[in-house]
């Protein structure tokens, strides 16, 4: 039998997709930081976490991740892309890169794609789902309402986050994730 | 049928289900690979000898049990699990007997988790996903027909200290065999059968418009409400009827199997929060918040809250109700149910939050507690599962109404 001829097959990286989860993450993740500096839900989430709390959001197995920790005030901080060498109690991955894409392209709320299982959660359910509810928010914040109401269960009512905070708050962020401050 | 773009199930629990079901026992733990069971249990249960059957079982057979384990409590912490897991080790045992309810079945669970991956604290494993392979073998055997832990991938266990509720879930956690004797429910009185059926109704009412519903979640919560609907008032009235017993046990099973792989949402969102705070049993939770999830979800859910009516109430009643009219009705009947059950037990099963009392007569959920149990629910992973968001708001505002027992003001359900 010649064994050449059943040849072995690489799987390939899917690399465009990996790039574009990548950069979802990035600017998630900077946005996370300057919610944090901007909207007082966000705030008070973060400091509710412990001193020393750190999570990551990411695909299982080859990533791309990206990290946000809680600062000695309490303030979220995003932490870069690489989890490695790092102490982090919460980590989030999703299963693969196609259910990532589902997710970062709105096709599937954060919800559903729980009920899904495409989540892994390694770390404390409680922390876990206060940062879905962090995620939730800064959704609303960085994506028009037409899409942000696919991603999250309730778009917010007036009566929770007017418009005008909506507004200035988005501009506030997009200008602080993007000069990372 | 409703069919999802997507969905899993997984019920891989190879299930023994008859009168004289436990004689099963000593073969299975062979083709299991097993010779040394430990036994968990909780004292009222051997106190109801039904431990004395399980051993007659294994009578005349090469196992042999390792260690009997009996001080599981009403609503087990992470501190029994830890010291549970250490008695195994210590006496050298191979696999794990549960018989018990919930509490129990869970602690089997949280001590499998620890003997078969090691470590010495349970809550180094909690959340969903950490426990990535193959357990020790483990025997299920539930004595009340409610919880449906014998084939559920979840295990709930408690922190006092914390007042919380932790769930631990895996694929790994489903046991290798779940096992049901009518003779193990037999004894179980009254106003424990109610709620713990009640829990079960839950699991197939929840599991049938939560987010992961599915084709086969579908058939098994149907299955489930028509046994436990039909048989629950019965076997209460005539607590001997093994059939109705046997019945009800396969309709707890079912259930089980629907919520394990759709999940459930605000009924035990607000049910474990309420446990945690104020240690109100689950099953009692569940009976009283039941109606309420029906209500806050009604406008996304209303198609399949109005054909929960055929199994619960018959073709006759389903087919005389107009289709605008079965949702409501469906409530109306739960509730209903609750009522006949309140009548049928003397007034032991609650209908309401305020209602609910200890063993000495006192209340147990103090209206003051409620924004804690909202807090708490936040908490809670079922939430990620319910067809509408829960708020810490909207999760007071049913508390409020459940308190009082009053219907929810559906004018004040944020709807997404």
């Amino acid at each position: 039998m010649n064994y050449d001829t059943y040849p072995e097959i690489r799987p390939g990286r899917k690399t465009l997709k990996r790039i574009y989860i990548a950069v979802m993450l990035f600017i998630v993740g900077r946005a996370i930081q300057a919610a944090c500096r901007t909207d007082s839900t966000v705030r008070k989430e973060f400091l509710n976490f412990k001193d020393g709390f750190a999570f990551s959001l990411g695909v299982y197995p080859f990533g791309p991740w990206m990290v946000v920790g809680r600062d000695e005030k309490g303030r979220a901080k995003y932490l870069g892309w690489n989890p490695e060498g790092k102490k982090i109690p919460l980590k989030m991955n999703i299963k693969n890169v196609e259910s990532a894409m589902l997710v970062f392209t709105f096709m599937e709320s954060t919800s559903v794609a729980f009920a899904r299982n495409r989540f892994m959660v390694d770390g404390d359910l409680v922390d876990a789902l206060a940062i879905v509810r962090v995620l939730d928010l800064v959704e609303v914040y960085l994506l028009p309402k037409l899409i942000a109401k696919l991603a999250v269960k309730r778009y917010p009512k007036w009566s929770e986050l007017s418009p005008v905070k909506k507004h200035l708050g988005r501009i506030v962020i997009y200008t602080r994730a993007l000069l990372g401050f | 049928m409703f069919l999802p773009d997507y969905y899993e199930f997984c019920a891989r629990v190879k299930t023994v289900a008859g009168h004289r079901a436990l004689d099963r026992i000593p073969e299975m733990l062979t083709t299991l690979g097993a010779s040394r069971p430990m036994i968990v249990t909780d004292k009222g249960v051997a106190g109801a000898g039904l431990i004395k059957l399980v051993n007659g079982a294994m009578k005349g057979s090469k196992a042999k049990v390792g260690a009997l384990y009996d001080e599981v409590p009403p609503d087990s912490e992470y501190t029994i699990v830890n010291a549970a897991a250490k008695l195994y080790r210590a006496k050298k045992c191979d696999s794990i007997i549960a018989v018990g309810g919930g509490s129990v079945l869970d602690t089997a669970k949280g001590i499998n988790i620890l003997v078969s991956l090691g470590g010495s604290n349970i809550l180094d494993y909690e959340g969903a996903g950490a426990v990535k392979r193959k357990l020790k073998p483990m025997i299920a055997i539930p004595t009340t027909s409610g919880t449906g832990s014998e084939v559920t991938l979840v295990a709930v266990i408690a922190d006092h200290k914390k007042k919380v509720k932790m769930a631990f879930t895996s694929y790994f956690l489903l046991p290798d065999i779940a096992l049901l004797d009518s003779r193990m429910t037999k004894t179980l009185p009254p106003f424990l059968t109610a709620p713990t059926a009640m829990d079960a109704l839950t699991h197939a009412c929840e599991a049938y418009y939560c987010l992961a519903k599915n084709p086969l979640s579908d058939a098994t919560a149907l299955a489930a409400i028509r046994l436990i609907s039909a048989n629950l008032l019965k076997v209460i009235k005539k607590p001997a009827d093994l059939q109705g017993r046997l019945d009800l046990a396969n309709g707890a099973i079912l259930g089980g199997m629907a919520f394990s792989n759709s999940l459930v949402g605000l009924v035990h969102n607000l049910g474990h929060a309420t446990g945690g705070a104020c240690g109100v049993p689950h099953g009692v939770c569940m009976s009283l918040f039941l109606p309420y999830g029906l209500e806050y979800n009604m406008h996304k859910r209303a198609k399949e809250i109005g054909e929960l009516l055929f199994p619960l109430a018959g073709p006759e009643v389903y087919a005389a109700t107009p289709l605008k009219q079965r949702p409501e009705k469906t409530i109306e009947f739960i509730r209903k149910m609750n009522q006949d059950l309140h009548d049928a037990t003397g007034g032991r099963h609650a209908r309401f939050l305020k209602e609910i009392v200890d063993r000495e007569g006192r209340q147990m959920v103090p209206k003051e507690k409620l924004p804690d149990i909202a807090r708490t629910a936040q908490g809670d992973g079922t939430k990620v599962y319910n067809p509408e968001e829960i708020n810490y708001d909207d999760a007071l505002m049913v508390l409020e109404h459940a308190y009082e027992g009053t219907p929810l003001d559906r004018r004040k359900i944020k709807k997404g």
